[in-house]
């Protein structure tokens, strides 16, 4: 398979990226980037354990091969999140609203939730039961998740509802 | 944070953020598959292609390059190839010329640098079975059981016996008699199955991963491994999930990795990925229950039969365990003089069925809560007055001779929850198969009331002695720090935290102060398994009291060292003395250290002597304490597509003392949506061919956010006295009613009962299409 060489931002950093056009955009991120907070539970875009945001939108990184992202392509990962102030509410609502348990589909859901407060700083109940709607998680019931994503759009200062 | 506002303030009670939010919502909690372990060998299981047979040979493709690949079979094997759980009937490895007994049968073990290369690898094994019939299905085996109860090839049977039910029936105006069924359920923990085995130079080994329970594979593993139990030493990284799933299970993990370990002495990771995952690990057991129940005109229960009997899979593992905490639960929430219940566990030639939270105790309750239902309405009464007439409550006796105590919520959850839920009103609207005006959906309202036993059968916390210790051992950043060392596991359901918060107020220190790392069973004594809604009733006694112990150990050091032998207490983070200026904790701490050393409280855990149980007639005194709960659910069914909304659910909770609310409500709504899934969207089974017939998530459906109906949960608190902070069971509870409470609303919204979950919209169907009375 034909080898690929990208330059992406990635958490806001440049990042130089060769690897086999087919490689999962996830085991480039957690093997060669070394970011681990993406998680691998489904592999085939069930899930939502891997979910990243690339150019604002929340994609899949497990069925997503690295000969699609072109140079240029911004990133941004859990890891990234908590540099933006929306990431950082979302974070400290999941952790005061008792979101969290095993914590393994966190950071998609924290990604996920992400994407869609910063497009949609006011969202409805059924908005955000939509926009985690790709995120499975089996510890929680999904309730305080939900409340949380509420807490932190509540939070949101007016200026920044765009 | 709560905030210290005086010191008074108590930690227990209080909702604290979880210790371990932190790293998880940033994503740097390190789950196995996040650790780069160096030079370790990716194990691949090579398995049985056939559900039953004899197994004739294992043929390495000689086309292939083995020189880089360390493959073991039975005969590397260093001691006798079995695994000793509850019985000692099944191999680690199946050997030549033994039976293979269900389909994924491990036959041999390969690894290799990459994982790519360790599957290329066992697909290169041939291996050779020359079939057998299989009997795949507990549908199969009750068919023979029906016909001929005898043949029926169960490895475990266990009656209880109250009363007779001869002279019950006898004396019943009606008999109502009904079988339900239960499918298998996957844990579907999101993080797979995973973790790695290092061989050690003394021929010892050292296993971390994602384990439930690290003292199972020490005492399970001897005998295969040829190794004492101070020889295997088991260590959990963060767990993403396990519910059961990461219990019994990664034994054999552990097992199959070591083959390669000790024969190439190279450390070997197995990590399954999600399709493994649910084709080749346990599930929850399959149930057919039969009730078969005597009633007076005026409601009174004169007699209970009950045939109870769990599809183990092709060996017994855990499963007698399981069946026993089944028929524990078939009638212990009703009042009935007369009782039988006869549990078995069938063998089929499928994958062994194993630990799943509530383990028997759900399939259990699904029967009895949707058969009481049935006798009400037989009877013309409503479901809830008539619970409210037959439901245990303090002195009642239940069927293996057990008095309830007086620290027993059940008719306060029961009475509450028709409140919160405005049960009797809503009663009154619902559809019964016919849309009421202005209703454009079937509507329909369900009740189940249950009790769940808490911690270990009868006597056996008794007899195991979970013992803990909390430490003062170490200086972090200059500050003193406590350690809990249990072997409880923190697998998301939060007991790091709560035991932070147990220990803080025993040690009247804040939270921070106190540390609990992961469990090792290098490093920590053994408390038992983190299982049976045992671990905030028992381990979090031992903290509680260990930590006491701790406290009088400083108290006493600082009454010599600084008040002149007056007797210190350690309050608020200080220790105080009378009339003397008080000195803070640290101060003490750190002279205790340097003085003297480590500081350790030590705890063993025992029961009030008064407990009785006997294992052989299964009279006495089942559980030390039982958690209370009801349920109540809504649902609304579209009359064309059969779809089936579950919209309001209202669970009402007695485990008493609440330690953390917030973790707790977590708890529930987590175990509620479980519980829904298994009620109306988790199907899977043997299929024809030996394996499940879905294993991925694109057919193995569990709820999303747009699926979890909005939850009313409270807590009322009976707590159990005799084991401050007097906690009882709630991991599994909160798994056990909703099924029944769904069926039941679905029989109010539709009239017609269905016996057999998950209820999907074809049963549904099937059922309003069926000449009468529901499913058979
Ligand atoms: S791991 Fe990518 S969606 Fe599940
Ligand atoms: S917290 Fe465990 S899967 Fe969501």
């Amino acid at each position: 398979m034909s080898t690929v060489q990208r330059t992406w931002k990635v958490n806001g950093k440049p990042v130089r990226v060769r690897a086999p056009a087919g490689r999962r955009l996830l085991d480039v991120l957690r093997e060669d980037l070394g970011l681990i907070g993406s998680k691998e539970s489904c592999g085939e875009g069930e899930c939502g354990a891997c979910t990243v945001i690339v150019d604002d939108e929340p994609v899949v990184s497990c069925i997503l091969p690295v000969g699609q992202l072109a140079d240029g392509t911004d990133i941004l990962t859990i890891e990234g999140i908590e540099k933006k102030r929306i990431g950082r509410l979302i974070q400290a609502a999941f952790i005061e609203c008792g979101a969290v348990q095993c914590g393994f589909c966190i950071p998609g859901m924290v990604v996920s939730s992400y994407a869609l407060l910063a497009k949609n700083p006011k969202p409805s109940a059924k908005a955000i039961r939509e926009g985690l709607s790709g995120n499975l998680c089996r510890c929680t019931g999904y309730t305080k998740i939900l409340a949380a994503v509420k807490l932190a759009a509540s939070r949101i200062p007016a200026a920044k509802r765009k | 944070m709560t905030k210290r506002t005086s010191q008074s303030v108590r930690w227990v009670g209080q909702g604290m953020p979880r210790v371990d939010a932190d790293g998880k919502v940033r994503g740097t909690t390190r789950y196995v598959n996040d650790v780069d372990y160096k030079g370790v060998l990716h194990g691949v299981v090579v398995r049985s292609p056939v559900a039953r047979g004899i197994l004739k040979g294992l043929v390495p493709d000689p086309a292939f390059d083995w020189s880089p690949i360390v493959l073991a079979t039975a005969k590397d094997v260093p001691g006798e190839n079995v695994v000793v759980m509850h019985d000692r009937t099944m191999p680690l490895i199946a050997e030549i010329g033994a039976e293979i007994r269900y389909r994924g049968e491990p036959v041999a073990v390969v690894a290799a640098r990459t994982p790519e290369l360790a599957a290329e690898a066992a697909r290169r094994v041939r291996v050779e079975v020359e079939e057998l019939p299989p009997l795949l299905t507990l549908q199969e085996a009750i068919a023979i059981f029906k016909a001929t109860p005898e043949k029926l090839d169960s490895m475990k049977s266990q009656d209880i016996v109250k009363g007779d039910v001869a002279t019950g029936f006898a004396a019943a105006d009606e008999i109502v008699e009904a079988e339900y069924w239960a499918g298998h359920q996957e844990q579907l923990y999101l993080e797979n199955q995973g973790l790695v085995v290092f061989p050690q130079k003394d021929g010892s080994i050292l296993a971390e991963g994602s384990i439930q329970c690290p003292y199972f594979p020490v005492h399970e593993l001897n005998d295969c491994l040829k190794l004492p139990p101070e020889k295997i030493r088991v260590r959990q990284t963060a767990i993403g999930g396990a519910f059961g799933g990461k219990e019994e299970y990664p034994t054999m993990l552990i097992g199959y990795a070591a083959l390669p370990a000790l024969k190439s002495g190279k450390p070997v990771k197995i990590a399954y990925e999600r399709n493994e995952d649910i084709l080749f690990t346990t599930k929850r057991h399959p149930v057919w229950v039969r009730y078969k129940t005597g009633v007076k005109k005026d409601g009174t229960l004169t007699a209970i039969e009950c045939d109870f009997i769990l599809d183990g899979g092709a060996y017994l593992t855990i499963s007698d365990v399981v069946m026993f905490r089944g028929i524990l639960h078939c009638a212990v929430a009703y009042r009935c003089e007369n009782v039988t219940i006869r549990g078995k566990v069938a063998r089929t030639n499928s994958f062994p069925c194993g630990a799943f939270r509530g383990f028997g105790a759900p399939q259990a309750i699904w029967g009895i809560e949707s058969h009481v239902d049935a006798i009400a309405a037989r009877l013309g009464r409503a479901p809830h007055e008539y619970r409210r007439q037959i439901h245990a409550r303090p002195g009642d006796v239940t069927p293996t001779g057990q008095v309830l105590s007086k620290e027993n919520g059940s008719t306060a959850c029961l009475e509450l929850a028709l409140k919160r839920a405005d049960f009797a009103k809503k009663l009154k609207q619902v559809s019964r198969g016919r849309l009421r005006k202005g209703q454009r959906k079937l509507y329909g309202v369900g009740l189940a009331f249950f009790a769940h036993g808490s911690a270990f059968t009868g006597d056996g916390e008794a007899k195991f002695k979970a013992k803990g210790r909390v430490e003062l051992a170490r200086l972090e950043g200059g500050k003193p720090v406590v350690d809990i060392r249990v072997s409880s596991t923190e697998m998301g359901q939060g007991v790091h935290t709560i035991f932070t918060q147990i220990a803080a107020d025993a040690l009247s220190l804040p939270p921070a102060h106190v540390r609990f790392p992961m469990a090792d069973t290098g490093l920590v004594p053994n408390s038992g398994p983190t299982v049976a809604s045992r671990t905030t009733m028992v381990v979090g006694n031992v903290v509680h009291r260990a930590a006491q112990d701790l406290k009088r150990q400083i108290e006493a050091f600082a009454s010599l060292r600084f008040f002149q032998g007056a007797p210190a207490e350690l309050r608020a983070s200080q220790l105080v003395a009378p009339g003397a200026k008080p000195v803070p904790f640290a101060k003490v701490a750190k002279a205790l250290l340097a003085e003297i050393g480590p500081a350790s409280g030590f705890f063993q855990f025992e029961l009030p002597a008064d407990i009785r149980w006997d294992q052989a007639t299964f009279k006495g005194d089942s559980y030390p304490g039982y958690s209370w709960s009801a349920n109540v659910a809504e649902v609304e069914i579209d009359p064309l597509t059969c779809e089936l909304e579950v919209k309001r659910v209202t669970a009402i909770v007695d485990v008493g003392r609440v330690i953390n609310p917030t973790l707790a409500a977590g708890q529930v709504e987590g175990g509620l949506t479980q519980a829904l899934g298994y009620a109306i969207m988790e199907k899977i089974g043997t299929g024809k061919n030996g394996l499940y017939d879905a294993a991925r998530l694109q057919t193995y459906i569990i709820p999303t956010a747009l699926d979890v109906p909005e939850y009313d949960v409270k807590f009322v608190e009976y707590p159990y006295s005799f084991a401050p902070p007097g906690g009882k069971g709630l991991g599994e509870l909160p798994m056990d009613g909703l099924a029944p409470a769904i069926a039941n609303a679905v029989e109010a919204a539709t009239g017609r009962r269905l016996r057999q979950i998950p209820i999907t919209p074809e049963s549904i169907f099937a059922a309003l299409h069926a000449p009468q009375g529901g499913t058979p």
